[in-house]
């Protein structure tokens, strides 16, 4: 197998210094208000050296960078150009699983028989993605996906790299465990907790050793991928019905506020599941757990589907508000989740109005 | 009529024909909250003063006022849960109703025939101050332009709570014309009327539902009285007054939504494109867009729906040019030719991406509607 992972380099404030060149060279920010409760969705080179960085709020990315530009998103917008930059890597690759609008795997294996023909399959590809849209693409070449995708992150931006057959194992040992996919927050905090810091570290748990700190299928599973192996074909279609994220809390949670601030903050994760399927959800729902265990959820169903993070965490905290009033009381868990999933996107005025 | 005054204290008691407190009923009491948050929204008022009875009902948004061709005995009012007063009324016999409540109480008895009830009644101090009638300038308009107007525009506006501005209908009369547009930022409609005569400018912001209403209590009237109270716009019709809260915001400036350019302009025959679009749009189930593929000659309506099946039918139309898809919502498409009355419809398109129009022949009605990006 030779996978490569292709990874747009700061993809929506790229794109944004393409469409409004008096950007480009300031340090920009794409994401929500920064005098709201907006969250950065990408920031360009020239503010991710004060530290602003995705996820952030962009109240925090203001304070770190007071002449940042704050611009919105323009999913549309994005959207068109990531679908000529798939189009442009398909004339090179025909194999490629779309992760996101600005990530994707590549099938090297099939056209290219070993890994000199590889690497210069990858130059061809960010050669052809720079000519059809003028964007920088990094690329990691290995043997794996777990390696390919932690390559392409190595050398930002415009980088590639290729890790050779056999050199998996040593090349992901100096990279902290957060980089390895499959490890979500609480994982990270376990490993963290047990002195685990890179993936190399978790490599070389012992079965004993990791029966403690990730018992089951799950730490079997990502002390094989901190080793280099991984068996995940590339991925055609399999289109999913629904999308959803949930938090359990430490200790049950009374306060409102902090349950609305959790679901906005998935509200924003949901969304941008969303649009990099390309995809708008007319349900919203919202799910809790109180401490003896019941489950209660609120949906509601929209005319029109949506994909905007904002939107959806206004809707999933009024649905959680409705479901207290039913039940009040301190709940272990909340969870938002999308469906009634469609692959098109009702086009709205007043985006019209500003993007046209 | 002035507001509502305090008016625990003093005794009810009205009688009046079964039929007459039905059909009043009826119309009142569509403004009867049916939330139970606030429970005396639930009520329906009924007041004597001066030996007229007046009915009315509001949940906040919207009240409905009616005279009642009663008889009453002193000045009095009270306020009678509605749900079950509509209910027992439609049930009562064809007689004379009484309905008695006396100083003090907190029961109302309705007597009809050999039936008789008695219910919880609410404080009527506790019913909201409505905007005076009397103390309101009106001004009068041609019913059936007013009614027909909103008719049309009213469709496009939204149900969405979270953005009350959508929620409403621009209402603006300026000179001798009315103007009312809507849009739930996905479709905008604009209709232009010229009145008989010129009527004061007036600007107000009104819900959609309210305009529903509105058609419902002045159907056949031929002069609908307008006026504005504080922030209330008040409408009377066949001595039936409805208050309406304006909405506050800015509406969305549509003049400036309306493209100045198109690339095609196609006249179609309207009756036969919404048979089209109505016969297509039965495959287009979860929201599946509706296409319209426009060929040389040709209009092709498709709509495919996933594990379902898919539609098609073409009709000729005088199209040139490069071929040119778009989508757009079955339901916003089917309401915008839904909304017009003409033979024949100008519509006119620009790309895949950009808003269509559908326009009446005259030209003094408008229904922009965006496209659905297609998937693949």
């Amino acid at each position: 197998m030779i996978i490569g992972h292709l990874d747009l380099d700061a993809f929506f404030a790229a794109v944004e210094e393409l469409e409004q060149p008096e950007l480009r060279g300031r340090p920009l920010v794409v994401g929500g208000d920064p005098h709201g409760r907006g969250v950065v969705a990408t920031a360009n080179y020239e503010a991710r050296r004060y530290g602003i960085g995705s996820a952030m709020s962009c109240a925090e990315a203001l304070r770190r960078c007071p002449r940042a530009v704050f611009v919105h998103p323009r999913k549309g917008l994005y959207s068109t150009y990531s679908d000529a930059v798939w189009a442009a890597v398909r004339e090179v690759v025909p194999t490629v699983e779309r992760t996101g609008l600005d990530e994707g795997y590549l099938d090297l294996g099939e056209v290219a028989d070993d890994f000199a023909r590889a690497r210069e399959l990858a130059e061809a590809i960010q050669a052809v993605v720079r000519g059809a849209t003028r964007l920088s693409a990094s690329v990691g070449v290995a043997t794996c996906k777990v390696c390919a995708k932690v390559a392409s992150d190595r050398r930002k931006p415009g980088g590639l790299t290729v890790v050779p057959p056999g050199r998996e194992a040593a090349f992901l040992a100096p990279f902290d465990v957060r980089l390895l996919a499959g490890v979500g927050p609480r994982a990270e905090a376990r490993l963290l907790a047990a002195g685990v810091r890179t993936m190399g570290a978790l490599a070389g748990l012992s079965d004993a050793e990791l029966r403690s700190i990730a018992p089951g299928k799950v730490g079997r599973l990502l002390r094989d991928r901190a080793r280099g192996v991984d068996a995940r074909p590339i991925e055609l279609g399999g289109e999913p019905v629904s999308i959803s994220q949930e938090e359990t809390f430490e200790r049950d949670v009374l306060d409102r506020s902090r349950l609305h601030a959790e679901l906005t903050t998935m509200a924003t994760r949901v969304a941008e599941n969303l649009t990099l399927g390309g995809r708008t959800a007319r349900t919203i729902t919202t799910k809790l757990r109180y401490p003896d265990f019941s489950i209660r959820s609120r949906s509601q169903t929209l005319p029109v589907g949506i994909d905007d993070g904002a939107r959806i965490g206004e809707l999933a905290c009024s649905l959680l508000d409705r479901a207290l009033a039913d039940r009040p009381g301190a709940v272990r868990l909340v969870g938002v989740g999308v469906s009634s999933l469609e692959p098109h996107r009702q086009l709205t005025l007043l985006e019209a109005s500003t993007e046209a | 009529m002035v507001q509502v005054e305090a008016a625990s204290g003093s005794a009810v008691n009205i009688s009046c024909s079964r039929d007459e407190l039905a059909q009043r009923l009826g119309l009142v009491s569509r403004a009867v909250s049916t939330r139970t948050a606030v429970q005396i929204l639930s009520g329906v008022l009924l007041r004597a003063e001066s030996g007229r009875v007046t009915l009315a009902a509001t949940d906040m948004e919207v009240s409905l006022r009616a005279q009642l061709e009663a008889r009453a005995e002193g000045d009095g009012a009270v306020v009678v849960p509605g749900k079950l007063l509509v209910e027992l009324t439609r049930l009562l016999p064809d007689d004379e109703v009484r309905i008695e409540s006396g100083a003090e109480e907190s029961v109302v008895r309705i007597s009809c025939g050999s039936a008789s009830y008695q219910l919880n009644s609410y404080n009527p101090e506790d019913f909201p101050r409505l905007p005076s009638v009397e103390g309101t300038q009106t001004f009068g308009v041609d019913g059936h332009a007013l009614l027909e107007t909103a008719a049309r525009v009213g469709r496009a506006a939204s149900r969405d709570e979270s953005r009350p501005v959508l929620t409403g209908v621009l209402m603006r009369f300026e000179g001798d014309k009315l103007i009312m547009a809507a849009t739930d930022s996905y479709r905008l409609s604009v209709q232009e009327t010229v009145l008989g005569g010129s009527t004061p400018d007036l600007e107000a912001i009104v819900p959609a539902r309210s305009l529903t209403e509105l058609a419902r209590i002045a159907q056949g009237a031929d002069t609908v009285e307008i006026g504005i109270h504080e922030n209330q716009v008040l409408f009377a019709a066949n001595d039936i007054w409805l208050t309406t809260r304006r909405i506050d915001g800015q509406f969305p400036n549509y003049k400036q939504l309306l493209p100045e350019t198109f690339e095609h302009e196609l006249t179609l025959p309207r009756g036969e494109l919404l048979e089209v679009v109505r016969r297509t749009a039965v495959l287009a189930q979860r929201n599946s867009p509706l296409r319209l593929r426009f060929a040389e000659g040709e209009l092709t309506v498709s709509a495919q729906t996933h594990d379902v099946g898919e539609a098609r039918e073409s009709l000729p139309v005088s199209f040139t040019g490069e071929p040119l898809e778009i989508g757009f919502n079955a339901e916003f498409l089917r309401d915008g030719i839904e909304s017009l009355d003409d033979d024949e419809l100008r519509l006119r398109l620009i790309s895949p991406l950009r808003p269509g129009l559908i326009q009446s022949a005259a030209g003094n009605f408008s229904y922009l509607i965006m496209p659905i990006r297609l998937a693949g």
